[in-house]
């Protein structure tokens, strides 16, 4: 299977040029958004296994049972509302 | 006898959706990935209907039974993987434009070899996470038909192997977003008719939170009584939200959607599907305390619970649709599985074509079967979990620094991967082996995650040397995360039909073997 994009060890991307330093900005942005969706997923998974282990009771149960899912869609659709915007700020701005 | 009837009306529903859905799967692309041409509400459903396994529909519910309703953190962990997929992997990997996390890594990292290596993790991570839906297939079987365990796994093999080698993943997603509504329906609709048969007063028992064992009560996960009932929460939690991060057959659905924006969203739609199934485990799992209390096999709790709450014609009805649920989620999530595994297979280990690709999907049925067959008494959650550990240590650091950092190297995650794949298995296999009483160490060889993943990143970080970054690494993480609407080229656009989604493609030379193939 020689191909010629191997020889030089570099993998294939398609010959369409990008604005190189508009998609630093734009990869810098999402990967803050990133980070702070990872971190924020952290904190509440760990706040509802503290409040599991804390609350006695059926109460105890019902955050086990109940209250983890709004919290993680409601993670989740807000990190993609952002990401959005940043890839809608990008094509306002440049490539 | 209706048990069986139900789940032959399940299967015969799914062979003649997964027919109509076959008429263009004719191209490698097309057996794969279905063209990207599946619509973004079918492919959440799919998606659902692939991950909702064996795992979540019996062994959720008999674990709960067996260790305690800190069981339930494993559907917790499942589900938020999801926003990391959301967050961390779902648009770039789709803006790659591979097919497969092999296909990714070779984008990425420019190395043929590294690819190789990745498809040989994909084969272990899919054959820890069939070898419980085929146990599950069989133990189900046995239970409403009396057929034989064995005689069960292997005609389940049969079943799948060959749906799937005549359809591909097209007509699997239409069987899958079929399995999720038929999962959905047939645990959901008698678990609230078996809450009102139930009664007030098994209610209130099954409700009771005081009882003779309060560890069973507590809402924390433990093992055996090891009595680090946090660690071993942590631990697994850390392995399910982290492992479907990376899991291949998981990643490879987002290919099949329009683009990178529709990627995203649709893992969003995947934990809205996933909340909903998640309620209805827990009522097995209650009432099957109280009244199942001590099963023989405690991954068929959901098929005995209705008989035991409802004796006669109801209880036998809801048994065999539970049933019927239970044969749905091995059914769809297998064929996902296998189709990843004869990806792996044929694809990234031998470069195949479309015949190899079905080759793949019969060699690796009959490796699962023949595996599950001693697997019989290994709970169905204690495998699919080390699956997760497996991908958590593995894939999940690959693909997070492969997106979001430019100094990944072929060198790192190539020693992060083997270090990853190494001590997780290692760790569950000890697990099995030396036995050890329990307590912190128990849990750290049987729940690895929360070591494993930690250490397959800085090995990866730490051994990629910045000198040998390659020049173009840097545009090759860019363009993971350029929006690019106008950036298809013409070729891709031609080769694929006109795909305008702004895919920035890959061209592994598999995939340009791939290509070839598919004509």
């Amino acid at each position: 299977m020689g191909r010629l994009s191997h020889l030089s060890g570099r993998p294939p991307m398609p010959l369409t040029a990008i604005d190189l330093e508009a998609a630093e900005r734009a990869l810098r942005r999402q990967r803050r958004l990133a980070v702070r969706t990872a971190l924020s997923l952290l904190i509440a998974l760990a706040a509802l296994l503290t409040a599991a282990a804390v609350i006695p009771g059926r109460l105890g149960w019902a955050v086990l049972f109940f209250a983890p899912y709004p919290v993680l869609l409601a993670l989740a659709a807000l990190h993609v509302r952002r990401a959005e915007q940043v890839e809608d700020d990008h094509d306002r701005d440049g490539p | 006898m209706l048990g069986l009837a139900s789940i032959m009306l399940v299967l015969v529903s799914s062979v003649v959706i997964g027919v109509w859905g076959v008429r263009a799967a004719r191209s490698t692309p097309d057996f794969l990935v279905a063209s990207r041409s599946i619509v973004p509400g079918w492919n959440a459903l799919a998606i659902a209907g692939e991950y909702v396994s064996a795992a979540s529909v019996l062994g959720l519910a008999g674990l709960l039974v067996k260790n305690g309703v800190g069981a339930m953190w494993y559907a917790v962990g499942f589900t938020a993987g999801y926003v990391l997929v959301a967050a961390l992997v779902a648009g770039p990997m789709r803006r790659s434009g591979a097919y497969t996390v092999p296909d990714f890594a070779e984008y990425r990292l420019g190395s043929p070899r590294i690819r190789r290596m990745c498809g040989l993790v994909v084969l272990v991570i899919m054959l820890l996470y069939l070898l419980p839906q085929f146990k599950a297939a069989g133990v189900v079987l046995e239970l409403v038909s009396g057929i034989p365990y064995w005689i069960g796994v292997i005609g389940a093999g049969l079943v799948v192997s060959s749906t799937i080698a005549v359809g591909g993943m097209r007509s699997a997603t239409y069987v899958q977003a079929f399995h999720y509504l038929v999962k959905l329906a047939f645990i959901a609709g008698p678990a609230i008719v078996l809450i009102v048969l139930a009664g007030s007063e098994r209610r209130e028992a099954a409700l009771a939170t005081t009882g003779p064992d309060p560890d069973w009560a507590r809402p924390l996960l433990d093992l055996d009584g090891s009595g680090h009932s946090v660690l071993a929460t942590v631990s697994v939690l850390t392995a399910t939200t982290l492992g479907a991060m990376g899991l291949p057959h998981v990643v490879m659905r987002f290919h099949t959607v329009a683009g990178a924006r529709a990627a995203r969203r649709v893992a969003v739609s995947v934990i809205v599907l996933l909340s909903l199934f998640y309620l209805f485990p827990v009522v097995y799992g209650l009432l099957g305390r109280i009244a199942v209390p001590d099963p023989e096999e405690t991954d068929v709790v959901p098929v005995l619970v209705p008989q035991a709450i409802a004796p006669g014609t109801v209880g036998a009805v809801l048994t065999a649709l539970v049933a019927a649920g239970a044969f749905a989620a091995f059914l769809s999530t297998s064929s996902g599985l296998l189709l990843a595994l004869a990806g792996g297979l044929s694809h990234d280990l031998f470069g195949g074509s479309l015949s190899k690709l079905r080759m793949g999907v019969l060699a690796g049925t009959a490796l699962a079967v023949v595996l599950s067959l001693p697997a019989a008494d290994v709970d169905i959650n204690v495998l699919v979990g080390w699956a997760f550990a497996v991908a958590a240590s593995t894939f999940c650091p690959l693909l997070t620094l492969g997106i979001w950092w430019r100094g990944l190297t072929a060198t790192g995650a190539t020693a992060g991967l083997l270090v990853g794949a190494a001590s997780s298995t290692g760790a569950a296999l000890a697990s099995v082996i030396l036995d050890l009483p329990p307590g912190t160490w128990s849990i750290l060889l049987a729940q690895p995650a929360l070591w494993t993943v930690p250490l397959a990143f800085a090995v990866m970080a730490a051994a990629s040397r910045p000198s040998a970054v390659p020049d173009w690494a840097g545009e090759a993480v860019l363009r993971l995360h350029v929006p690019g609407r106008n950036q298809v080229s013409g070729e891709s656009a031609v080769i694929y039909g006109g795909d305008e989604s702004g895919r920035l493609p890959a061209r592994g030379p598999a995939s340009a073997g791939l290509r070839q193939a598919g004509r």
